[in-house]
Formats: C-alpha cells, structure tokens, sequence
C-alpha cells in the first residue's frame, strides 16, 4: 500500500496534525520511538492478519504465558510435597533407629541381669525384647533407601548372632554354668553388643546426613518456585501491558491519521492522500479513504476546469453580447436613415409639398408608401428580437387600462378586417381593473396576434375577448381560419415558423410576430397558448399578470 | 426670422428638411457631423437644432452635451433624433439637454410641428 514506508518513527507519520500533547499523549509518543516497542508497533500494523485475529492472538499469548505459570508451580508444590514426603520417611528411620540403640540397651541390661540374678523370666524378656527388636527391623528395612539396605542387612545378621549367643547364654544359665555364661557374654556377646551399636550409630549418621540434604533441597525448591512464580507473575504482566501497548496502538496510530486526513478532506484539502503501515482492515480503510480522496480530487479538478471554461465562456459570450449589442444599435440606426428618406419623401409627395400629384401616380406613391411601413415593421420585428435575445429589452412599466389597449388594436386593424370582409368583434369583461405593464407592448402583442389571426383567415369572423382571471388578465383571439395542425402547433411560437413553408408564400410574413408576442409576454411573467382546430380555426391565448411586478420588466 | 441648424450626416435626409423648410420662413443651415455641428452652433447660434444620436466624429448625444454646457448656446432648445435601437436612449437625449426627441424614421410632419412647437416661425 505504502511502497516506502521505511523506517520513519511511527509516533511522527504521515499527515497528522500535530497538537499540543498532554502527559497521557507524551508518554506513549516516547515509548513509540525508542526500541523495541516502535518497531514493534510498526510489525505489528504489518501484519497481513485481521485486527480480529491480532487480539485473539495477543490474548492467547497471554493466557499460554499464564498456563506456563501455573504448570510451573504446581510441579514446585509436586517437588516440595515429594521431598517432605522423603523427610519424613528419613525422620522415621532415625527413629527406627534409635529404638534399635534403645532396645539393645534393654537386651544389654537383661543380659546382664540375667547373669547376676540367674532368672529364667529376665531370660524371657530378652526374647520379647528380641521380637520387637525384629519388627523395628522390617519397618525400617522397608523404608530405608537402597545403600541403608546393607547396613541393616548387617544389623539384622549381627542381631541373629546376638539372639544365638544369648540362647546359648540363657541355656548355660539354666544349666547353671553362670561362669561359662558370664565368658560367654563377655567373649561373643558384649562385642556383637559393640558392633550393633556401631552399625545404628553409623545408620543414624547417615540418615541424618541425607535429611540435611533433603532439607537443603526443598528450601532450594521452594526459592525456585518462589523466583519461578515472580517470574512468570512479572513476566506475564510486562507482555500483558507490551502487548496491549502494541496492539492498541497499532490500530491508534491509523485511526488517528484517518482522523487527521478526514479533517483535511473536510476542509477541501482532496489531494491529500493517508499513508498507514498497516495490512489489516486499517490498511483497507486507509487505501479506501485514498481511493476516495483521488476520486475527490479528480471531480475537483474536473469541477474547477468546467468552472475555468464557464468563466472563459461567460466572458467571450459578454464579449460577443457587447459586440451584438453595438452592432444593433448601429444596423437599427443605418436601417432606418435610408427607411426615413424613403417615408418622408413619400409622406411629403402625398402631403402636396411638391404639387399636385398626378392622379396616375397616385396610388404608385401610396403603394411605396405601404411597402416602406411594411418594410420597417419588419426591420423592427427583427430589431425588437435581437434586442429580447441581447438581455436589452426593458418594459416601461406603467398604468394602462386594457380597454384602450383592445380599442386601439381595433380602430388599427379595423380597415383591414373590412378589406377582407371579416367582422372584427370585442369584448371587454367589465371588472378589468387599472392594471400596471407596458401598455405599448401589451397592444404590440395584441396587435401582433390579431393581425395573425386576420392574415390566416378568408372568412368569417375574428373575435377579440379580455377577460379577468383571478391576478391575471386573459386575452383571447379566435378566428375562423385554416387552423394549425397539431404537429406544428409546438413550433408555431419559435422565429421564423409558419405551419409551413407555402403558408408563408401564401399570406406572407416572416413568422416573427408570434416570436416577439411571446417573449413580450414572458417578460411580463405572463405566457401564450394556442388551440386549434385545422380547417375550423385558431384560438390564441394570452395571461399576464394584472399587476407586473418591477423585477420582471428586468 | 428663426435660424434652424440641421446636423444629419445622411444627405437625403438633409434633403427633406431643406424641402420641408423650404415653404416656410426658416433658415435652414446645415452641418455634416458632430464636431461641424458644434463649430457652427456656436458661430451662428441658431434658434433650434435639430440632432441625429449617431453622428461621425462626435456623437449626436456627446455634441447635445457639450451645447448644452456652453451658456452661449445653451438656451437653444435641440431635438434629438434617436433610432430606438436600444432601451435608454430616450432617457439618454433627456438627460443630454435635449428639448425633445423623435424617432426615426420621423413623419417630417410631426417634425415641423415640432419645429414650430419650439422656435415659433413669426
């Protein structure tokens, strides 16, 4: 994910903006750049391993070292418990031992008792004596560790040969040869006697020899499982807290970076990119978060182009609308400086100035003089267009009274219904109020639509109706004509369009008017409409607001 | 008799108010661009002036202006003849100093109506 992520101290990565650290924040950061927690921090991100798996792993670490603790002392308590166990066996011994000593001090004394008071019953306390002497013997022969085996091997010999002697003893006693007795005892017995209390001495010196080790041992034992114990009781608490440290925060550090570069994002900063050592679900995040950061910044950058474009659209569009603009307002006035020669000479052949106008020339005259008005109708058509479309036709907004405007499109298209034989007819509904608007654009448009109307019809009738409807003024002009079809009626509103192309060599015109009448009216805020019926005749609407508003007329 | 200053750049124009003029007692002088038409103004201080906006040299709203500034000729009532071509222009001869306006193309009727209007012939 990060080709280079070297080996840069992972307290300081990357993008992170540095705060003011409190205690609790410096510590760790300390921690973290010296080994080996860094590095280790550092490996641990790494890891190609789910976050989930590292905290298992952590935590079975921890438990295995816990395991080990506990394995180790029970086999202390197992070893102590073991080597007491030989103590106490040692102990037993000694004492077996010493009851020999003892009762060979008994034997001794009733020996030598036997001999002074020649007593048959003294003799038999020996023996007595002798049995539990015996069973002594086989207690501690059971016991005793394998090199005791031997000595005792060699008490119980020497005991036999003791019980031997004072049979013989005890039988010459009886027989009353107490001298032969007493030489007895004192050439084989007293020296047995001698050489069993050597062997117990010797037995003795040596179990007490062994329990010193022993001894030794189990306070060596019990220091092992002492140091064992605090060992792995540190130990386990030194990984506990390094493994949690490293684990914690191995996710910390990306987290906080992920913090650090969601902020810049926030802030508008999309070249930004994060850069975490980590290959877990972090690591992911992160290459998730950078794969959204580019896509940030691409549609930034294609955004800040579009809007480098637009801006450089706009201005050569302002230019080219300032361009338009003086190009209007110079072909409008070289336009109409050949129109004014042409209509005022004419105005002023007809008004006589120059005589007499021959009857024949008459009409010749009055026809150019139509032709010429035609003529710049249409110049003010085309001029009125370029104007709405170049943003600078401005409304003179002002009180009119909708009678006047209907009346005045009446008395100026009056002669033309009469020349075509179509009656003309108004109605004007009565609670009209004074409205605001541009009246003259108002009787333009008016104009425009009736003329429309008279152009397209051969007979029959044209009627003019304005009526209120609710803020709104409608007007309504339905003629008997030949109609629109409905395929064509959605274009009839665009410049140059005519329901086609004959229509236009038939009944002239350019198909500006209904253009202009419907931007005029959309100026206002108002809109236009047509229904029509092919072959039956048009209806055409108009509304605008009874009081238009300043912004509007814009 | 009542001096009119004609400045029109268009010289059938000019034509018409020379024949219009010619029945009455008018004088009429003419002047071919803005700058002549402001030399002239000044030299022959006519009774009217009658202004095209668009004018070689200086435009006809500019030269109204500078008429208007002088006190020599600044009580000779103008009218501008403006072309309509954009919204304003109207306002624009107003506030230039001109006395009236007419657009063209003008019926030379209504002008010399006007014309008597503003500088009566008698």
């Amino acid at each position: 994910m990060c080709p280079n992520e070297g080996e840069r101290p992972v307290g300081s990565t990357g993008p992170v903006p540095e705060t003011t650290p409190g205690l609790g924040e410096r510590i760790p950061r300390l921690l973290l750049a010296y080994w080996p927690l860094g590095p280790l921090v550092r490996w641990v991100a790494r890891l190609r391993v789910s976050v989930h798996s590292k905290l298992l792993g952590a935590f079975l670490l921890i438990a295995l070292l816990l395991i080990a603790m506990g394995a180790m002392s029970l086999r202390s308590i197992a070893s102590v418990a073991r080597q007491s166990r030989l103590l106490d066996q040692a102990r037993e011994r000694v004492d077996a031992s010493r009851q020999i000593e003892h009762a060979l001090g008994l034997q001794m004394t009733f020996t030598r008792n036997a001999l002074l008071v020649r007593d048959d019953a003294t003799i038999e306390s020996i023996f007595r004596e002798n049995n539990r002497f015996h069973d002594t013997f086989n207690r501690l022969e059971a016991a005793a560790p394998p090199d005791q085996r031997e000595t005792i091997q060699r008490l119980r010999n020497t005991q036999d040969k003791v019980m031997a002697t004072v049979a013989r003893i005890a039988a010459l006693i009886r027989e009353d040869k107490a001298d032969e007795a007493m030489d007895l005892h004192l050439s084989e017995g007293y020296p047995l006697y001698r050489e069993i209390a050597m062997l117990v001495t010797r037995a003795v010196r040596n179990e007490e020899a062994g329990m010193g080790q022993l001894r030794e041992g189990v306070e060596a034992t019990y220091r092992r499982a002492l140091l064992l114990t605090g060992g792995f009781a540190a130990a386990s608490i030194v990984l506990a807290l390094g493994l949690g440290f490293v684990i914690s925060w191995s996710f910390i550090l990306p987290v906080r970076q992920a913090e650090g570069f969601l902020g810049q994002v926030a802030k508008g900063d999309f070249g930004a990119s994060i850069d975490v050592a980590n290959r877990d679900e972090f690591g992911a995040l992160a290459r998730q978060m950078n794969e959204m950061s580019r896509e940030l910044h691409e549609l930034y950058d294609a955004q800040r182009r579009a809007a480098h474009q637009l801006r450089v659209l706009n201005t050569e569009l302002e230019q080219a609308s300032r361009a338009k603009s003086n190009f209007l307002a110079s072909m409008s006035h070289e336009l109409r400086t050949p129109m004014n020669a042409i209509l005022g000479f004419t105005e002023m052949i007809r008004d006589g100035l120059y005589g007499e106008i021959p009857p024949e020339i008459e009409e010749p005259v009055s026809d150019i003089h139509t032709c010429g008005k035609q003529l710049l109708g249409l110049i003010n058509n085309v001029l009125d267009l370029s104007k709405i479309e170049a943003g600078h036709m401005e409304l003179a907004l002002g009180e009119y009274v909708v009678e006047d405007v209907v009346n005045t499109v009446k008395l100026s298209l009056r002669a033309l219904a009469a020349t075509k034989g179509l009656d003309l007819v108004t109605t004007v509904s009565p609670d009209l109020p004074l409205c605001v608007g541009d009246g003259k654009r108002i009787t333009q448009c008016l104009m425009n639509v009736v003329g429309n109307a008279l152009k397209f019809t051969r007979e029959g009738r044209v009627e003019i109706r304005a009526e209120l409807e609710g803020e709104k003024v409608l007007f309504a002009v339905a003629d008997t004509g030949i109609g629109i079809p409905a395929e064509q009626i959605d274009g009839i509103f665009e410049e140059f369009r005519q329901a086609d192309a004959t229509v236009s060599r038939d009944f002239g015109g350019t198909g500006l008017g209904l253009s202009i009448t419907r931007k005029l009216v959309e100026l206002h805020g108002g809109r236009i409409w047509v229904e029509s019926l092919p072959g039956k005749g048009s209806t055409f609407f108009f509304s605008i607001p009874g009081r238009v508003a300043k912004e509007a007329g814009a | 008799m009542k001096t009119v200053l004609y400045v029109e750049d268009n010289e059938f124009n000019r034509k018409i108010v020379r024949h219009l003029l010619g029945r009455t007692s008018y004088r009429l002088i003419e002047a071919v661009d803005g700058e002549a038409g402001l030399t002239t103004a000044r030299e022959a201080v006519p009774d009217l002036i009658i202004m095209d906006i668009q004018l070689p040299k200086l435009s006809g709203l500019e030269a109204t202006r500078q008429l208007h500034a002088d006190p020599v000729t600044a009580p000779i009532p103008v009218i501008v003849i403006t072309s309509f071509a954009l919204a304003g222009d109207e306002e624009k001869a107003r506030e230039a100093g001109a006395a009236a306006y007419l657009a063209k193309p003008y019926s030379p009727r209504e002008l010399l109506q006007m014309i008597r209007q503003l500088a009566p012939e008698s």
